[in-house]
């Protein structure tokens, strides 16, 4: 009995090792078919009809459906059902819905996902139907992969540096700065005469410190891969001089070498660092800490220039995934959702800016003056390069950047071996 | 397991009659084992095999549809991992973690168990469940407590090595103690349940032997040394291998901590390999994952010999 038993658990192991050994080794030729923009199927005419379901994350999920009643009432045939999903665990549902074949109809989809899941053919292409021109073009550009769009942007959030007006008027600095050394500059007198411990905020290195890192080297001329994406150029010239403009604000003492963490809006508030770069969020976020009337005491500024002012852009984007039932509704409701009058309606429910250019002409946005200053920025705000391994490299790079600031490693040196071990990572 | 010895005496029977009652019971034993067995091999064991082939493959987050077309690169993943300076580091770290933690585990432990076996008198089911409170409370909220009290500026620990005049560190800010705090918060959260084994394990030490010890002038001291702590061995060992394996394996500390800063100092070989599954390198992940269980294996083994009775 024993004996036959394992015999029997033996003969079962071999077999499933011989079955799955046998189903090894890749096919010969790689899926990677790049298509063409122009071949993708149209979408009929007519009102979305069926059932769609829609993924969507953190405050957007909540508040989604109060936006989509609109599209129901226009649409009385079709049902949207949203569901939810925390940003936290969205990445590893996603991957396991694309793996499983369960993908929603539509979704949205984090800006650096959209190399990895082009990779895993689960996105469809984006139709005509969608007029891609009235997006910020570095919003657009997110949704670019080898060529051809697969999505387009819901909303979008840059960069911007805020700065304390009163200590800077203090510090006897009239005029906020424009270049990188007046910003330099700025940070310095409001730390000499202005009061303030630091002169700046900035991170040195860690996570998402490449938000910041990046756009000075995309100002300063930089690129970090070469135009036809074949090769990581981040050894540059223009990169190297970039960081080591970012590092001198570490070395001269303008910036923290160890900041704690999460006191940036205390710190703001407080004026021991009365400045630092951050996105539309932090607004609210400091004139909280700040209490009554701190929105006057400070203002915003675009990213100062080399050759030119460049920031980040983040946000999200709206994707319809390949295997929906129900194409035509799905690419209905994500046209929907990208009008303008939609888009500022979205932004009074949950304040995410507007990916489309022309919402911003509305009043809510407009009449904001330091939103406005975020929408004029957007113009000069680009993501990196839509590449499926695009977190493991910024992880590399993230660290790259720690030891410039903190251990005072060399740029050129950093740089070189970012360059390396991206080379060895490849864009997937 | 149970089958097995409940049909023993059954074979002393005559031969005709206990063979159908044997094979109608094993055929029982089976079928009540099945959930069980069925659940195990699906769920525990078969992605235990999976990581383990992917370890062996170039899998990539790509090959999800399609995870058998991959191809087999033999130990590449193994080379790639131990030739990568950032998982030797990992792997640096988790090392002085387990040296230095375990043995400070054990004594914390061992010392409240100690206290409130003999010294705590007052309040003692108040202590017992004081020091247990950590094991039992949410790392996250435990996390934002810590920050708080390891703040270089306004933090507690700071403000009272103040009062003596020491200027403290920025204790997570900085790469030489960045490691020291996470393992003392390890401590504190981990040692509440060596106290209850050591707690139990007190129990059993006869207390005849600590009498006629102590009529033959032996001090409490002496008495501990040579009674009390031969006695605990087995108790001991337990501590001491579950802990092991717990903390090679240590990963929330620094992740909700740290995220493995400043410069990789509190990276732990536990939280490469899962940021390394997150970028999607499923095969250097398995591989990884496949030589932390390598060294926890080695590590008991040896705990066990050393601990052995002689």
């Amino acid at each position: 009995m024993k004996s036959k038993s394992r015999a029997l658990v033996a003969l079962t192991a071999a077999f499933a090792m011989t079955a799955a050994l046998s189903a090894c080794g890749r096919d010969g030729g790689d899926s990677g078919d790049t298509g063409d923009q122009s071949d993708v199927a149209p979408i009929a005419d007519g009102p979305a009809t069926g059932t769609l379901e829609v993924w969507a994350m953190g405050a957007e999920g909540e508040k989604l459906p109060e936006l989509v009643k609109k599209f129901q009432e226009e649409n009385p045939d079709v049902t949207v059902n949203v569901t939810p999903v925390p940003w936290e665990s969205a990445h590893d549902k996603f991957t396991s819905a694309i793996a499983a074949g369960t993908t929603p109809d539509v979704a949205q989809v984090g800006t650096t996902w959209m190399g990895e899941f082009v990779g895993l053919d689960a996105l469809d292409p984006t139709p005509e139907l969608i007029d891609v021109d009235k997006f910020f073009t570095g919003g657009q550009e997110t949704t670019v992969v080898d060529g051809v769009s697969y999505a387009v942007p819901w909303y979008v959030e840059t960069r911007l540096v805020y700065y304390r007006t009163d200590i800077a008027e203090q510090a006897g600095i009239t005029e906020p700065a424009t270049d990188w050394e007046g910003l330099k500059e700025m940070a310095k007198k409001m730390q000499s005469d202005g009061g303030a411990e630091w002169g700046i905020s900035l991170q040195p290195g860690g996570t998402g410190s490449w938000q910041t890192v990046l756009p000075l080297m995309w100002s300063n001329g930089g690129e970090i891969v070469n135009d036809d994406m074949t090769e990581f150029t981040f050894d540059t010239e223009e990169n190297v001089e970039a960081l080591e403009y970012y590092k001198s604000f570490f070395d001269e003492g303008i910036a923290n070498k160890s900041p704690a963490q999460g006191t940036t809006e205390a710190d703001f508030a407080s004026g021991k660092v009365p400045m630092f770069i951050s996105g539309p969020w932090m607004m609210a976020a400091v004139e909280a800490a700040g209490g009554e009337g701190f929105a006057d005491k400070y203002d915003v500024m675009e990213m100062p220039e080399a050759e030119s002012s460049a920031s980040f852009i983040g946000g999200a984007n709206l994707a319809v995934f390949k295997n929906t039932e129900n194409r035509d509704a799905a690419w209905k409701l994500v046209d929907f959702l990208t009008q303008e009058e939609t888009q500022v309606e979205w932004y009074d429910l949950t304040t995410d800016l507007p990916s489309v250019q022309s919402a911003w002409e509305a009043e809510a946005l407009s009449s904001d003056e330091k939103l406005a200053k975020f929408g004029s920025q957007l113009e000069n705000a680009f993501a990196p390069p839509s590449i499926s391994t695009w977190e493991q490299i910024a992880t590399a790079f993230d660290s790259q950047v720690e030891r410039v600031t903190k251990t005072g490693s060399d740029p050129a040196e950093a740089l070189a071996a970012v360059q390396q071990e991206a080379t060895s990572i490849g864009m997937g | 397991m149970s089958t097995a010895v409940a049909t023993q005496p059954a074979t002393r029977k005559p031969r005709s009659r206990s063979g159908k009652r044997n094979a109608a019971e094993a055929r029982a034993g089976l079928l009540l084992a099945l959930p069980f067995v069925v659940l195990f091999t699906v769920f525990t064991l078969w992605p235990v095999l999976q990581s383990m082939f992917m370890s062996f493959t170039d899998t990539r987050i790509t090959d999800i549809r399609t995870p058998f077309a991959v191809n087999f690169v033999g130990l590449d993943n193994y080379a790639k991992a131990l030739g990568d300076p950032v998982f030797r580091r990992a792997a640096l770290n988790t090392g002085i973690f387990v040296v230095i933690g375990v043995p400070l585990t054990i004594v914390a432990g061992l010392a409240a168990a100690v206290a409130l076996d003999k010294g705590i008198t007052k309040f003692r089911s108040v202590f017992r469940m004081g020091f247990y409170t950590p094991v039992i409370t949410s790392i996250v909220a435990v996390a934002v407590v810590w920050r708080f009290l390891l703040q270089p500026d306004s933090g507690l620990v700071n403000t009272v090595l103040g009062w003596v005049g020491i200027d403290g560190p920025n204790w997570l800010g900085d790469t030489r103690t960045s490691l020291l705090s996470l393992i003392i918060m390890a401590v504190w959260r981990n040692f509440g349940t060596g106290m209850i084994i050591f707690l139990a394990g007190l129990q059993a030490v006869p207390w005849q032997l600590h009498e006629a010890a102590a009529l033959d002038g032996a001090t409490s001291w002496q008495r501990f040394w040579h009674i009390t702590l031969p006695v605990l061995r087995p108790t001991m060992l337990f501590v001491m291998v579950t802990t092991t394996i717990g903390y090679l394996q240590f990963f929330e500390e620094p992740f909700v901590m740290t995220q493995g800063g400043p410069l990789n100092s509190t990276l732990s070989a536990s939280m490469y390999t899962y940021q390394q599954f997150g970028f999607g390198n499923y095969g250097v992940a398995g591989a990884m994952a496949y030589l932390t269980f390598l060294v926890i294996v080695i590590v008991t083994i040896v705990q066990f010999r050393l601990t052995r009775e002689k």
